[in-house]
């Protein structure tokens, strides 16, 4: 019961990527709209960016999952 | 306490359980799945490269694409990519097959009943939804590009790095750039190993939710599928992030020694400084 409301609580770190994933992929479909032959440029950037912001709520959620399942 | 609660709707452990031992060597579901998938490659890799042709045939380009695609990208990075690029391939392959391996009806779902309460222990896990397979990765990751460090810049110019410009301000820096080299492992490896096994959490709890409505709403059937899907595209995309990210982490530390000063412009967008 404590550990599964922790884990809801963990959760709560994955506001903050959610936001930034959101700006991310909209700059870069901006990017897209107004130069369309830089579509090859922008992905790798695009997709590395996109994981390391990612990579705070997988954070968050390797927590949360941990206090799930391995947690007393 | 938690199991009575959560175990009656799903089970996933979140770490890969013992099935057989080999001396005090203990083998679990989640190798087998590694090893699975690497013998894939090596079939594969063995079958295609005996009746390799000038024109590719379908089986050819399918493998030939993405190790193209990679080599494309890697080749842009720096001047001296022929040295690593077959670690970063090799990374998004195995990676991509693992994930993969791991959506196939029977992985996870076939198994032997568990010593402790009757749970059901997989013969087949896939390798990524286990910290070990990741951890491995990163660390040679790490290990490589750390190496090219050494290598480009020299045992005193690695350290010079790590102590940063201004020598008095060591004392602080030092740690600093210490903890930031190894969160670089940290979060190679659990950025991998949390989508992957968020993966196996998710598919089981859609699994368990919509089978108890499935003899009233036939569409429950779908619901799940919907979710294999948004599964296959993870298992691509995390492979190319952890591909991506080890020729970027090796990339820097080769740059950062030029300085700009040897000429290899592909260089400086790339070197930008991610955690």
């Amino acid at each position: 019961m404590d550990s599964n409301l922790a884990a809801g609580l963990a959760m709560i770190g994955a506001i903050g990527p959610g936001i930034g994933l959101g700006i991310g992929f909209s700059k870069a479909m901006e990017a897209l709209g107004r130069n369309p032959e830089a579509a090859g440029a922008i992905f790798v950037p695009y997709i590395l960016g996109l994981a390391l912001t990612e990579a705070i709520g997988i954070y968050c959620l390797v927590v949360s999952l941990i206090l799930i399942f391995a947690g007393g | 306490m938690p199991e009575e609660e959560s175990g009656s709707l799903i089970h996933v452990a979140i770490k890969a359980e013992k099935l057989f031992n080999i001396g005090p060597f203990e083998v679990t579901n989640s190798m087998i799945g590694a090893l699975l998938a690497s013998l894939l490659l090596l079939a594969a890799a063995w079958y295609i490269t005996r009746r390799a042709e000038t024109v590719p045939g379908r089986l050819q380009v399918l493998i030939e694409l993405p190790i193209e695609y990679i080599a494309g990208v890697t080749a842009g990075s720096t001047s001296r990519w022929r040295g690593y690029v077959a670690l970063v391939i090799g990374l998004f392959l195995m990676i991509l097959v693992s994930n993969w391996l791991g959506l196939l009806p029977g992985v996870g779902t076939i198994g032997l009943q568990g010593e402790h309460q009757g749970e059901l222990v997989a013969f087949v896990r896939p390798a990524a939804a286990d910290l070990n397979f990741t951890l491995a990765l990163s660390i040679v990751t790490f290990v490589v590009f750390v190496w090219w460090a050494i290598r480009v810049n020299g045992p005193i110019g690695y350290l010079k790095e790590l102590v940063g410009e201004p020598r008095y301000m060591a004392p602080l820096m030092l740690p600093i750039h210490l903890i930031s080299e190894l969160s670089r492992l940290v979060s190679l490896s659990m950025r991998l190993f949390g989508n992957i096994f968020a993966g196996e959490v998710l598919l089981a709890t859609m699994l368990a939710l919509t089978t108890a409505v499935i003899f009233v709403l036939p569409l429950a059937f779908f619901v799940p599928a919907v979710f294999l899907g948004l599964e296959l595209l993870i298992g691509i995309v995390q492979a190319l992030v952890f591909a991506l990210l080890a020729m970027t982490y090796i990339t820097i530390a080769i740059a950062e020694h030029h300085g700009g000063g040897h000429g290899t412009d592909e260089t400086e967008h790339h070197a930008s400084t991610p955690a």
